[in-house]
């Protein structure tokens, strides 16, 4: 009944409503069955065939479970957080459950899908775990928790690349866009509070290089950040840190997390502009000094503040991952684009690939944006 | 009588750019007394109280605080700090912290109280300013009134030895101004040193041991609220409060 009331005051209002609402509604349906009709009568073997190379390129196949391991530890890690910092509502799990079914959906056989029951188990398990330390307070929880977010990083490239991983260089697909994104994401947060902060500074010299620094990476196209590594860095610094034989993966892996790091920067210090001054001068008064206050007062408001910015930002970086086929790097958009062009049988199905490479972007993207909302309605409660 | 000196104040100027805020200020205040400070804004009375624990930086003269001086030296300042407590006008609570930790952090992270200390003192404290039951709240929740005691219960709990109060009742509404004041009232009452920049009048002649008046960066008068409201000397502290009663 709700549903008829809405009907009637929302799209049949008035006869500009109406109007309106025809409108949409043959428009929505003529996009709608074009795209339909192109699902259902396209033939997509092309993408069960390429399964595996979309999603990993041509990491070895008998190496796989190093990324499963991988993306276990990710997800127990990201559930144990979401554990940690806020209960999940049962209107927000279906939506992720139902975003997350498409790609699985596409993407599993029957002999992954005891893998992923596995990480899924795993996963609501920490989360439960980490929900229940919350409420008996603990105060170990917050340490372990920062404590595993900070091993992840080396532990990542240990299981990897050590004791005979794969070659960088045949790192390719969705993982690639994936495992760049959370580097650049983790790596350049700090650096960015970091800078943000040099940039508040007062101690002029840090205030001069963190502007240089921030403005230089600004200043030009991720493109350009790309092909600099490319060509010049080689050059540019001879030998020093053995920079020619660093693998290209990992250059893009400083260039991504270097140029996230300055626009994250410049979010985070209007974060920190919106703090009144009378919040620091309380902390003063009271005694804290300035570090303290920093950590106590300032950095968690301002942080606060920017959270949607911030997570757009990430969403901004993870798409932005796609250009790394400037440096021949096989990524999952340069995957999509080579299937066509390389398989005879699948010559020129360019909209079957795209289609798929841009859902998984979707998926991911609104999932990112969906937890920002939640993580702002979480906060507004205690404003 | 044999009174101690907790503030003593020479000749202590502060430029804002080109702007004279204090053109040489000489006061004691002595331990145990109720200072209230009046003056048209502007008239650099705010900006006194200020320079005492350092929120702005005198440019020239002594401040010394119960015998410590301020100067460049953190250790000093750190010891005025612990010693002078300071309530603002709008009541600067932090907004992301619960009321009870409000009060609790600078204890706990500048005395290293543990926290179940910590959290006694506050409760008494709260208990004190009479809103023991806001502990759990978040400062949007309060209304002014209960801030501003919370503020005042904050500054408590770093047990100062004279408090700073900058028109804390300013930026309230008129109904909630009592309940602030009676605070500060048993606040005076129990001995503590406090100097107020305010224009409660009321509570200013009830409690004020004495009065300095305000003018263009200078003290224009001091004296008894008696002196004040009975025989005034000077002329802009006639019109001054010719204006305010």
């Amino acid at each position: 009944m709700r549903i008829v009331i809405w009907i009637k005051e929302n799209l049949l209002g008035s006869k500009i409503d109406i109007l309106m609402t025809l409108i949409s509604a043959y428009f929505i349906y003529f996009i709608a069955s074009l795209f339909l009709n192109f699902v259902f009568t396209t033939d997509w073997t092309l993408i069960q065939v390429n399964r595996k190379i979309l999603l990993v390129g041509l990491f070895p196949e008998e190496q796989l479970w190093r990324i499963w391991t991988v993306f276990s530890i990710f997800s127990i890690l990201i559930s144990a957080t979401i554990g940690y910092l806020y209960k999940l509502k049962l209107r927000n799990s279906i939506f992720y459950i139902l975003i997350l079914i498409i790609p699985f959906l596409i993407f599993t056989t029957m002999n992954l899908l005891v893998n992923v029951l596995i990480i899924l188990f795993f996963s609501i398990i920490s989360y439960s775990v980490f929900y229940y330390l919350k409420e008996k307070k603990l105060k170990i929880t917050s340490r372990i928790l920062l404590l595993s977010w900070l091993i992840f990083l080396p532990t990542l490239f240990f299981i990897l690349i050590l004791f005979g991983g794969p070659k960088v260089t045949l790192w390719g697909g969705f993982f690639v866009n994936l495992i760049l994104a959370v580097i650049a994401i983790l790596a350049g947060f700090p650096l960015g509070v970091f800078l943000a902060l040099g940039r508040a500074s007062s101690y002029q010299v840090i205030k001069l290089v963190s502007i240089i620094f921030i403005e230089t990476f600004r200043g030009a196209p991720l493109i350009a950040w790309l092909f600099f590594a490319w060509f010049v860095l080689p050059n540019f610094l001879p030998n020093l840190f053995s920079l020619n034989d660093i693998n290209l993966v990992i250059r893009a892996m400083i260039v991504l997390s270097l140029f996230s790091s300055a626009y994250i920067a410049e979010v985070i210090r209007g974060g920190l502009q919106s703090i009144p001054k009378g919040q620091k001068e309380a902390a003063t008064a009271l005694g804290l000094n300035s570090i303290q206050e920093l950590l106590f007062i300032v950095l968690p408001q301002a942080l606060r503040v920017v959270i949607p910015a911030i997570v757009s930002t990430f969403i901004a970086i993870f798409k932005d991952t796609s250009l790394v086929f400037i440096l021949g790097i096989t990524d999952l958009l340069r995957i999509g684009r080579l299937i066509p062009e390389q398989q005879q049988e699948f010559y020129g199905k360019s909209i079957e690939t795209l289609l798929v490479v841009a859902l998984l972007f979707w998926v991911v993207s609104i999932v990112l944006s969906q937890v920002s909302r939640s993580i702002e309605e979480r906060l507004n409660v205690s404003k | 009588m044999n009174k101690k000196v907790a503030i003593e104040a020479k000749e202590v100027t502060k430029l804002f750019g080109t702007f004279e805020a204090l053109k040489g200020i000489t006061a004691d205040i002595y331990e145990g007394e109720v200072v209230v400070v009046l003056g048209p804004s502007g008239s650099g009375k705010s900006t006194f109280i200020r320079t005492i624990n350092g929120l702005e930086e005198h440019n020239s003269g002594t401040i010394k605080v119960n015998g410590t001086e301020l100067n460049n030296n953190v250790k000093n300042i750190e010891k005025i700090r612990s010693e002078v407590g300071m309530v603002f006008q709008q009541f600067n609570l932090f907004p992301h912290l619960s009321v009870l930790r409000n009060i609790t952090l600078a204890p706990q992270k500048v005395k290293k109280l543990p926290k179940s200390e910590a959290e006694d003192l506050a409760m008494s404290l709260l208990e004190r300013v009479g809103i023991p039951e806001q502990a759990k709240k978040f400062p949007s929740q309060l209304s002014g009134g209960q801030q501003q005691r919370v503020a005042i219960a904050r500054a408590l709990a770093m047990q100062p030895k004279i408090m700073l109060f900058d028109e804390p009742t300013s930026a309230l509404d008129p109904e909630m101004i009592k309940e602030v004041l009676d605070v500060m009232t048993e606040l005076a009452r129990s001995g503590m040193t406090m100097i107020c920049v305010t224009h409660e009048m009321g509570f200013a002649k009830e409690v004020a041991d004495r009065f300095l008046f305000f003018d263009e960066g200078l003290i224009v008068e001091s004296g008894t609220p008696e002196h004040f409201f009975e025989n005034p000397q000077e002329d802009r502290t006639k019109l001054f409060l010719s204006q305010i009663l």
